[in-house]
């Protein structure tokens, strides 16, 4: 017992009797203009009263977890060599080729039947519009942010484009539609990312120049300057009602005749292989020269241009592939839920983006697919079946310390890339 | 034949600070040229200035490569002076630590051959054999420098030595007519100076290319160049043979030192 009792861990529990306190105020009851401090007497320790620590047992919870936690970190850490055995052993089946195969089959198996087995509607229709779009959005993002190693804080402003360009295609604007005719909702897909990739050499050309911090307040602004005119710009775009009906994607070729409807299961097959497609097209992407230019780019910008590379060539081809990705997810957002509103492209979305992508691992195209599938299953559970006591606006709080604890046990993300855990690797030993 | 290097009443300034004043000087073609001086006599700079990384306010750098156009090098982008044929090392290693060395030198490789998105994206029968060329070519280099072993290993991995050939592979992937080092002695041991000696000098007489050297290690220095220019507070003091820099009584006050100091140096 005695061993027990000494200074560190007296520490600890100290510093997890705080943190609890900590969760139980962000996560109790809110206070209100005549109480302030209500939200904060419903949540803490009365300290006058010892009884009070079992009346108010909200920290308590969080305590309990704390404890069970810290409990399973010490036991991996002491049978190391057991971990260590089990990590080594599946890591090495993971290498073998066949097993890859067929896990990746298995995946892929899975991701078609899941239609099938899911039929709860809510989670059909978040399969589509929460999870793969996200999907969509992570692989764009990691071009930018993982591959060529930019901080793009105003990534919904492609997504936006995509969006409208869509609704501009197929009529929905207040504008004239484009080329005269409402164009089939098919149609408007490379229309759509072609204008979200020249939108993307647009903001660019001249941005590109900054590094790091100045750039993501670039990015910043221009996220939010397209908002802005979405908002305001009632003659072009509709205004913050947003635009009118945009068509569902429509096949008429001869005796085919099918229409997407609003049953989102066919969305959600349409949407699958275009994520396949994208995965693919940026992992061949991440293994040429393209890729490794960005990765010189992103490891010594100096050195990359002594041996004869354009870094702001590179960067503008990062931003315009990446838009690429978010166009197409505005096209299927716009197209499933029938119009395009302001309100859909915050900050929010943005920052939620890059969420996914720094969990599931910049840089690793499995890693954001990964991610983004985690955190917005998780994040669409807590809409769908709230547990008691959650309210809708403590979701970051959740998903922030889902990501602080990611920071601290796997720094590169859950499944990292293996260029990106290399600098880690490297920075961790303190070599430059 | 004309010179490969020439540099005309180069001055940069820093602000106030003057780092080059009139700096003039040439290379001839196919020449083992060493550049000395005490720290902060602007050798760096000089580097700087030749790459493309320093624009000097006033004087002119032209650069006369075998069959590309003259190119005068001040105003111009550091990755369009290395397309034009000019490879350099660092003082302190810059490699891309997150790519292996056989990558490191693959990237110099192809740096020069376009973008090629939807090639790399579609892998046709064109981008696989530039592919095969490229890794040929990395692979020669890698042999030439003796890190052909050492292909796979993360950049972040290999001593200082390897790094130093490393960069040198790496510059000469992108088939330069001159090579600017910078202190490649830097931070290695005796027998690693010795190997670093011979391959200049293999660089130099296997492949052609004109080398521009910055060193302290005045034995490397003296048994290397050809002839040398010393750089003192940013003014050429001297040039000429390492026999005639060795006896240059302006030299000795402001480098070398007398016999003696030199010893005590090295001790």
């Amino acid at each position: 017992m005695k061993t027990l009792l000494t200074k560190k861990t007296l520490k600890f529990v100290g510093a997890l009797f705080i943190l609890s306190e900590l969760a139980a105020i962000m996560t109790g009851p809110p206070g209100n203009p005549t109480h302030q401090f209500d939200g904060f007497k419903g949540s803490l320790t009365d300290p006058t009263s010892l009884l009070g620590l079992f009346t108010t047992s909200r920290w308590i919870v969080f305590f309990v977890y704390g404890i069970l936690a810290s409990l399973i970190v010490y036991l991996v850490r002491t049978k190391q060599n057991v971990v260590g055995k089990v990590l080594e052993a599946q890591r090495s089946v993971s290498a073998n080729k066949t097993f890859r195969i067929i896990f990746f089959s298995a995946l892929v198996i899975l991701v078609v039947l899941l239609p099938t087995l899911i039929k709860d509607a809510f989670w059909q229709n978040a399969m589509v519009s929460q999870i793969a779009v996200f999907v969509l959005l992570a692989l764009g993002l990691n071009v930018v942010t993982g591959f060529a190693g930019l901080l793009d804080l105003g990534f919904v402003a492609f997504y936006a484009v995509g969006a409208y360009a869509t609704a501009w295609c197929t009529g929905a604007l207040p504008l004239p539609a484009l080329f005269g005719i409402h164009l089939n909702t098919f149609y408007a897909i490379p229309i759509a990312i072609a204008l979200a990739m020249i939108s993307g050499i647009i903001l660019g050309i001249p941005t590109l120049r900054l590094r790091g911090d100045y750039l993501a307040i670039v990015t910043l602004g221009f996220g939010e300057i397209i908002t802005v005119f979405a908002n305001n710009l009632n003659g072009v775009t509709g205004g913050a009602m947003g635009t009118g009906q945009v068509p569902h994607f429509a096949i008429h070729v001869g005796p085919v005749n099918y229409v997407w409807g609003i049953p989102p299961v066919p969305y959600y097959y349409l949407t699958i292989v275009f994520v396949g497609i994208f995965m693919i097209a940026f992992s061949l992407l991440e293994h040429s020269r393209v890729g490794r230019a960005w990765t010189a780019i992103r490891e010594d910008e100096v050195a990359a241009e002594s041996v004869g590379i354009n870094p702001l060539k590179y960067k503008v081809l990062a931003f315009a592939i990446g838009a690429a990705s978010a166009g197409f997810a505005g096209v299927m957002t716009a197209a499933q839920s029938n119009y395009v509103t302001p309100a859909t492209f915050t900050l929010g979305l943005s920052i939620n983006v890059l969420v996914l992508v720094i969990f599931g691992g910049m840089g690793s195209i499995t890693g954001v697919v990964f991610g983004a599938v985690v955190i917005q299953t998780i994040t669409m559970y807590l809409i769908h079946n709230p547990p008691a006591g959650y309210q809708p606006q403590d979701l970051y709080i959740y998903i922030g310390a889902l990501l602080v604890i990611m920071m601290i046990f796997r720094p590169a993300g859950m499944i990292p890339s293996r260029r990106r855990s290399r600098t880690h690797a490297s920075a961790a030993s303190g070599q430059e | 034949m004309e010179n490969l290097f020439e540099v005309k009443d180069v001055s940069l300034r820093f602000g106030g600070v003057v780092s080059l004043s009139n700096v003039s000087m040439f290379q001839k073609r196919g020449e083992i040229l060493a550049v000395i001086g005490p720290n902060g006599a602007g050798k760096t700079s000089l580097f700087n200035s030749l790459t493309g990384v320093y624009q000097p306010q006033e004087g002119t750098i032209l650069f006369n490569p075998k069959d590309k156009p003259q190119l005068s090098i001040i105003g111009k982008k550091p990755f369009t002076v290395s397309d034009s044929g000019i490879a350099r090392t660092f003082q302190a290693s810059r490699m891309f630590n997150a790519l292996t060395t056989f990558e490191n030198v693959k990237i110099g490789a192809e740096s020069h051959k376009g973008i090629g998105v939807l090639g790399a994206m579609f892998r046709g029968p064109a981008t696989r054999r530039d592919e095969h060329t490229s890794d040929e070519h990395t692979w020669s280099l890698l042999e030439f420098v003796g890190l052909k072993d050492r292909a796979n290993v993360i950049a972040s991995a290999l001593s200082y030595g390897e790094r130093r050939r490393l960069e040198i592979a790496r510059g000469l992937a992108t088939n330069p007519e001159v090579l600017l080092l910078d202190e490649p002695a830097a931070g290695t041991n005796p027998s690693e100076k010795n190997d670093l000696a011979i391959l200049i000098r293999k660089v130099r007489d296997e492949m052609g290319v004109s080398i521009l050297l910055i060193e302290h290690d005045m034995k490397l220095v003296m048994s290397l160049a050809e002839r040398l220019y010393v750089l003192n507070f940013g003014s050429v003091i001297a040039e000429g043979t390492p026999e005639q820099i060795r006896s240059n009584q302006n030299v000795i006050d402001a480098y070398l030192g007398t016999a003696s100091e030199e010893e005590t140096d090295n001790a």
